[in-house]
């Protein structure tokens, strides 16, 4: 259900124009659960406390006394717009964070990347460096009376 | 039950029984500051352990996407900020290497007025001076591979934003100049911020870092200290618990004991807090907090940029340093950045990234007046406590309007301020718009990378943390060796000079410790 929210306000941050793909046609909802399961707490809860901002904020936006979910597209697109350049900086930190993580899964997409012409990304490993014991090895490094600025 | 280490090696996360280790020193942190430090030590034959709070991660390692940088790469995913009047991210590294990883490489030699000014308005000449500065400054240059980074690329490679500023700075009259990096081969991919995945950028996780390991050292990832152990007004050590890259888990204890002293290097946003849970009291612990806030303006062009097959940072201007404390550069930011700064929502911000090829960013960073605080927060966070003042936002309004007066100079046909309450794209004759753009911190999407101070160094006990026979006051044999214990900004990029002070610190440390027990030994 979550996920299902993020996912519709991100697409409705990123929608699809003109040629270029938008967040509403890609699936990211695998890399939006992974996010979830992943993000730092706080980091969790700002993107959360946003998307609750971007649903009760009609009527800040565009006047329209609906949650977000029941605008019509056309005003929808008008709301994103105007959650943007609000002249409450809440509400305009809310979309930031809104826009960072939606800008995030739809900068890296490859269907959007190759639209823009730029080269795809290799998938992040995620991994790091286990215990590692390093061979002691003679001493090659200079001795202190070279180091003495 | 307690584990123990064998020097020489690299310890990662573990569960289970605590892991006890000891050590001539140790060194908090392994970024610009730790790094040096703690290979300046080992190469002086002492025993030294480097903890760091992040895992250690190799080329192979490194993210490629901005969702795989905020999670691999910065604490908490990116979400540390200022908080003033606005809210300005901090953008800074947790891994074996620190901030060199996701650095931009540019090296600049400290400015003789810093230098000067360090010594006369903080009574710092004894310690650091240009007779000790000039030489560590030479000796990393020339192990870090330091070069011009229009020769070191190539023409071909160099980037036409960088190019484009270049040329447009020179012909406005302004002195401009590749920047110098410490790379070795770079092929210009524009992805500093992610780790360089060709090694070409020399940060400490490839060369320092190895370096101490095989001199013997011990190296901790995945290891955030808690605290400092002070026993008797002395630095006997320090504990902490080991916590999971990915899933933030708490692993085992660790505790480290140092036979001859604790150096901190936890950066200008960890090493006062750190200091504060340690217990260490001093009116100026977590005072004095600076930075150089610096904000983007993108050009589109008729033409094909293409940003992003460049040097990230391949041109850099300080002509108005003196005057307006102003730095110029260019900057490849990634395309999920640039999306998320782009004003707009809905299908009109999808649409104003269909000319992500056309568009050059460059930035302007300003050597802030404004001053802040840092201390630790109740939730286990750091708190912040920084709003640039009207100057500064002055200054900034200056560099943004010449560097679109730029970019038209050069054929931008628009440009794109990034200011709330200017139109989203501004044409040649608009420029004054810029130049009577809002005063105000929330109107301009500042960033924050290049941070100072919080434990700084000099003679006054009311203003400094760190007294300049090197010790934290109050505490023996505790000391400071990053950017935390600047006491001032620099107006340039602070890494060069953040790791010559540590050099010079770790060396002046050793050459004591050495004449001490060469005095005792001869009492006996
Ligand atoms: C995106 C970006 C680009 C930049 N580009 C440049 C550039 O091109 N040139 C330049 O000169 N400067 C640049 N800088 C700034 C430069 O990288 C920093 O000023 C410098 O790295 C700071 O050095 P430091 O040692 O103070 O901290 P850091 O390099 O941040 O190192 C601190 C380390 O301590 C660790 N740590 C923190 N708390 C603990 C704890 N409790 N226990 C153990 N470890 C801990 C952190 O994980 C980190 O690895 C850039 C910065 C950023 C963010």
């Amino acid at each position: 259900m979550l996920t299902r929210t993020l996912a519709w306000v991100l697409a409705a941050t990123f929608p699809s124009s003109g040629d270029l793909p938008g967040l509403d046609s890609l699936d990211v909802r695998p890399s939006l659960r992974q996010l979830q399961r992943e993000a730092a707490p706080v980091f969790a809860l700002g993107l959360y406390g946003s998307t609750g901002a971007f649903l009760l904020c009609p009527l800040l936006t565009v006047g329209w006394p609906l949650p977000a979910f029941l605008l019509p597209r056309r005003v929808l697109d008008r709301h994103a717009h105007a959650m943007a350049g609000h002249r409450f900086y809440l509400v305009r930190q809310a979309m930031l964070m809104i826009k960072t993580v939606g800008a995030a899964l739809w900068g890296a997409h490859p269907a959007v990347r190759s639209q823009l012409g730029l080269a795809a990304y290799e998938p992040d490993p995620g991994t790091f460096r286990g215990d590692h014991v390093v061979p002691q090895t003679p001493r090659s490094a200079p001795q202190p009376a070279e180091i003495q600025p | 039950m307690t584990a123990t280490a064998r020097p020489g090696a690299h310890l990662a996360y573990r569960e289970g029984s605590p892991l006890a280790l000891e050590a001539d020193y140790i060194v908090v942190g392994s970024g610009s500051g730790g790094s040096p430090a703690a290979l300046v030590l080992a190469r002086a034959g002492y025993s030294v352990a480097l903890l760091e709070a992040g895992p250690w991660r190799d080329a192979d390692d490194y993210p490629a996407t901005m969702l795989g940088v905020m999670r691999d790469l910065f604490p908490n995913w990116g979400a540390t900020v200022a908080v003033g009047n606005s809210i300005l991210p901090i953008v800074q590294a947790q891994l074996v290497g620190g901030g060199t990883v996701i650095n931009s490489a540019i090296m600049v030699r400290t400015p003789g007025d810093v230098v000067a000014s360090w010594a006369s308005d903080h009574g710092l000449g004894d310690v650091l001076n240009p007779g000790n500065m000039g030489p560590a400054l030479d000796r990393i240059e020339s192990e870090l591979h330091v070069a011009d980074s229009l020769e070191d690329t190539g023409a071909a490679r160099f980037g036409g934003s960088n190019q484009r500023l270049l040329d447009g700075l020179r012909a406005g009259g302004l002195s401009a100049h590749p920047t110098r990096r410490n790379v070795r081969g770079c092929q210009g991919q524009s992805r500093c911020l992610q780790g360089c995945r060709l090694g070409a950028k020399q940060s400490s996780n490839i060369g320092w870092i190895p370096e101490v390991l095989s001199l013997g050292g011990t190296v901790l990832s995945c290891a955030p200290v808690q605290r400092v152990q002070i026993v008797d007004g002395r630095a006997v050590g320090v504990q902490g618990r080991f916590r999971h890259p990915q899933t933030r888990r708490a692993g085992a204890r660790f505790i480290v004991r140092a036979r001859r002293g604790v150096l901190l290097a936890a950066s200008a946003t960890g090493t006062a807090p750190l200091l504060q849970r340690s217990g260490v009291r001093s009116p100026a612990l977590g005072r004095f907090w600076r930075a150089h806030p610096g904000a983007g303006i993108i050009g589109v062009y008729p033409d094909v940029i293409d940003m992003y097959e460049g040097v990230t940072q391949g041109t850099a201007s300080i002509h108005h340093r003196g005057e307006h404390g102003l730095k110029l550069e260019s900057l490849a930011l990634p395309l999920e950045l640039v999306a998320g700064r782009t004003s707009g929502g809905g299908k009109q911000l999808t649409a104003r990234l269909g000319d992500i090829r056309h568009q050059a960013m460059w930035i302007s960073a300003v050597r802030a007046e404004a001053v802040g605080t840092v201390r630790q927060g109740r939730l286990g966070g750091v708190r912040v406590a920084y709003e640039p003042t009207r100057r500064d936002l002055e200054r900034l309004r200056l560099g943004s309007a010449l560097l679109a007066r730029t970019h038209f100079a050069q054929g931008a046909s628009r440009v794109r301020p990034g200011v709330v309450g200017l139109p989203f794209e501004i044409g040649p004759d608009e420029v004054h718009l810029l130049e009577q753009a809002p005063l105000h911190n929330r109107a301009w999407t500042w960033v924050l990378s290049h941070l100072f101070g919080g434990a700084v160094l000099g003679a006054d006990p009311n203003t400094s943390v760190v007294a300049p026979d090197l010790h934290v006051r109050g505490v023996r044999d505790l000391h400071v060796v990053d950017a935390s214990a600047l006491p001032t900004t620099l107006g340039v990029n602070p890494q060069h000079t953040i790791m010559a002070v540590a050099w010079i610190i770790a060396d002046r440390l050793a050459n004591d410790d050495r004449t001490r027990t060469k005095s005792a030994s001869k009492r006996d």
